[in-house]
């Protein structure tokens, strides 16, 4: 023990060492550097295109407070962690091709569905969200930055150790993983011994820290940085989606902190806010950890609504329908998801005049929802439709969000969830919209503005077939489960050859569809893995300062206005040809009339 | 990408505190939570320093010594409100808590470290600058 510390302090030691050496390297670019020495105030007020240079390699990619690089970084990590995710749960899909458990151990499976849980939801979906929010929000309201550019920074590298800590369970070898599972239910995590298990809460602290960071950033940036031009009636919807968002996060997430710090405290120093017997008790946590889980499943659908919101109307050749509504239902689905976090309960034993009301709520949150899902189709209807990859994304996202959506309807309602809760069902609830709604408008997103992050066009075949096994794979994999869940296959089972109470052969042919299905999903990943290296390393660079030709529908955005100036920036000011032949720069720094509304 | 490094605004475009910010934030909750006091006083002292250091570039403050200070003081005020927790309030008998030290109480001694070391390098710079 004595001799562990002592390595400890001396590993310390020499961090610190290193960490003080590599800061005079820094220090000493810094002073080749003409605008990095002491002056602080930043001279935001030159328009023009200075020729900052930043530092070179990786130095600048650590150092870098630009809202745009911090959102490739942001992208970069959370899709690292989809692949990650993706391959855990590919182990457990090949586990459950056959009843018993004769892949991995059933340890091994619980630790990898715990992770495979976390990971997808807050190394993945909550940071390419802040991808997309830290590298458009800004050049969609005409700011020069986001409003807090170190702290930006900051919450992005909270995430690396928080990913380290949440795999830790993996990684150092001699201590077990978490199996608490995502929920991380007591009396189960109070009692598990495993290191992992604290490890992965550090972790989720983290990363819930710096959600809160980031959101504190959006709000005030979409509060104090818009530009002239941009008031709150022509805010773009995404940015609408975002600063609901950070709202939401704002109120979710520290209470989610403050949750796992009495649990790590429960641990490892003896208290005893969730034992049992005790104040809260065991039902403690799931109130509070659903008053975070609820609004948290709504933080990470609607920024992705707000870009299909903006995207369909800009391959439909039409505004979207019905504007102020969506942002309403934005802003109703917003205050109602903290009203239903008990629908999650609802076979716990909590008092019943609690629960109908809770089944109320949760009802009426469809609402707003449905409101969306109309105004989508509205604005496709009789439209222009160009069937584009982002199009063929977002017009996916819609038909998997209506059945994960309305699945949700039915496992809101009281007697419907007694049966189907803790089963199969639920799964394909969520996953046909976590992957099917969620993961899908991330991929339209990528391909829409795949010419801004990169400077090239992806390769467009590649980007259908992407499309279409994602398409086909997540609805063989999640009607699979939601059949599975009427036949009543519990969830989170390593192994199913001691359930009795369905037919075994179907449950069984069910799961290897949900296989068959996983596997069509992976291909086409792979596909799109490929598609975006390739693309950005081989193809040619985009000329056109339209790439989507949205100027001929009075579509044309900010975004791709920077676009459109970067490329002729690029060429020393040479004009470039432009398809309708109306001014650049009155795309640019005006934004036509006709684009404010979506 | 080379693209996107040419057109930006004329305005500081770098930073090289925020990733030791998180890094020593990381240690430190580690540390503190899980028990390695080695790791705690690291992880606050790498936390200290480079908010002191981001404080500077940032125009928050004219040298690091004062922000290193303060923040010593304030660590030191937390660990000792930890260790104080843990005094009998019938015999206010703080030595015998420091001496034979519980979990907590080494938590909260880490943290008094941390703060001290910081509290005397800060004190240090300032006098010989
Ligand atoms: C139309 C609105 C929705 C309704 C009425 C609804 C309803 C429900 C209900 C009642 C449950 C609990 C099932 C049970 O455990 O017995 C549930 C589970 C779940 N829902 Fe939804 N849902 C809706 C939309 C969403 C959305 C938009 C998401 C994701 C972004 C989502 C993600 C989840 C997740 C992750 C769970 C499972 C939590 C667990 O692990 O137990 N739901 N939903
Ligand atoms: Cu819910």
């Amino acid at each position: 023990m004595a001799g562990q510390q002592l390595a400890l302090t001396v590993l310390m030691g020499l961090v610190l060492v290193g960490v003080a050496a590599l800061l005079t390297r820094i220090e000493d670019w810094r002073q080749y550097t003409p605008l990095a020495g002491g002056s602080a105030v930043a001279v935001g007020e030159d328009t023009g295109y200075g020729h900052r240079e930043k530092p070179s390699g990786v130095i600048r990619w650590l150092t870098t407070v630009d809202h745009k690089d911090i959102g490739i970084l942001y992208g970069v990590f959370a899709l690292l962690a989809l692949a990650i995710g993706g391959l855990m749960v590919m182990v457990m899909r090949f586990e459950l091709i056959t009843p018993a458990s004769d892949v991995v151990s059933a340890q091994f499976y619980n630790a990898l569905l715990t992770s495979h849980g976390i990971t997808m939801l807050f190394l993945f979906g909550t940071p390419i969200i802040a991808a997309f929010g830290n590298y458009f929000v800004p050049l969609l309201i005409g700011a020069d930055d986001m409003a807090f550019p170190r702290i930006n920074a900051i919450a992005f590298w909270l995430l690396p150790p928080g990913a380290l800590l949440i795999w830790g369970g993996f990684l150092v070898p001699g201590i077990a993983p978490a199996q608490t599972s995502w929920t991380m239910y007591t009396p189960l995590s109070v009692e598990q011994a495993h290191v992992g298990a604290d490890l992965m809460l550090l972790g989720l602290h983290l990363t819930g820290v710096s959600a809160t960071m980031g959101a504190i950033n959006f709000i005030v940036t979409i509060f104090t940085e818009r530009g002239e031009d941009v008031n709150w009636a022509n805010l773009d919807i995404f940015s609408w989606t975002m600063l609901t968002q950070s709202g939401l996060i704002l109120f979710a997430f520290p209470l989610l902190g403050s949750a796992i710090v009495m649990l790590l405290l429960d641990r490892n120093l003896g208290t005893l806010f969730y034992a049992v017997g005790e104040g809260g008790g065991p039902i403690l946590w799931q109130h509070l950890f659903w008053f975070f889980g609820h609004p948290e499943v709504y933080i990470l659908v609607l920024p992705p609504m707000g870009l299909i919101s903006y995207i369909i109307p800009r391959f439909s050749g039409r505004k979207l329908f019905g504007f102020k509504f969506v942002v309403y239902s934005t802003l109703a689905i917003g205050v109602l998801s903290f009203g239903v976090w008990a629908h999650h309960m609802f076979a716990t034993g909590i008092d019943p005049r609690l629960r109908a009301s809770f089944m109320a709520v949760s009802l009426a949150i469809a609402i707003p929802s449905a409101v969306k899902t109309f105004n989508w189709i509205t604005t496709m209807w009789n439209g222009r439709i160009r069937l584009a990859a982002p199009m063929l994304f977002s017009i996916g996202f819609i038909s998997n969000f209506i059945i994960g959506g309305v699945t949700g309807v039915f496992l809101a309602a009281i007697p419907i969830d007694l049966i189907l809760t803790d089963t199969y069902y639920v799964v394909g609830h969520f996953h046909y919209i976590v992957m099917g709604a969620i993961a899908f408008a991330v991929f339209a997103g990528i391909y829409y503005w795949f010419p801004i992050f990169t400077g090239k066009m992806y390769q467009r075949t590649l980007a259908k077939w992407h499309f279409w096994l994602s398409m086909i794979g997540t609805n063989v994999t999640f009607f699979a489960m939601l059949l599975l869940g009427y036949m009543e296959m519990p969830r989170r089972y390593a192994s199913y050859d001691m359930v009795t109470v369905g037919p075994l052969e179907a449950q069984t042919l069910l799961h290897q569809a949900a296989t068959v299905g996983a596997v069509i999903l992976l291909v086409g990943q792979v596909i799109f893995v490929w598609n975006v290296v390739s693309s950005w390393l081989d193809a040619p660079k985009v000329t056109d300062t339209d790439p989507w030709d949205l100027k001929q529908s009075g579509l044309f955005t900010r975004e791709f206005g920077w676009h459109a100036d970067r490329l002729t920036a690029a060429d020393g000011g040479e004009q470039q040809t432009v398809t309708d032949g109306g001014e650049k720069h009155e795309a640019t720094d005006s934004p036509q009339p006709g684009d404010t509304e979506a | 990408m080379s693209e996107q490094a040419k057109v930006t605004g004329d305005f500081r475009r770098a930073s090289p505190w925020p990733v030791f910010i998180a890094l020593g934030f990381a240690l430190a909750e580690l540390g503190i939570f899980v028990g390695y006091f080695a790791v705690a006083v690291g992880g606050l002292l790498l936390l200290g320093g480079s908010v002191a250091g981001i404080l500077v570039e940032s125009g928050y403050a004219s040298s690091v010594w004062r922000p290193l200070a303060g923040l010593g003081i304030a660590f030191g005020l937390l660990g000792v409100a930890l260790v104080a927790s843990q005094v009998d309030p019938a015999t206010l008998d703080a030595l015998s808590v420091v001496t034979d030290p519980n979990g907590i109480v080494g938590r909260g001694l880490a943290i008094v470290g941390s703060g001290a070391i910081l509290v005397a390098v800060g004190v240090t710079g300032f006098l010989l600058e």
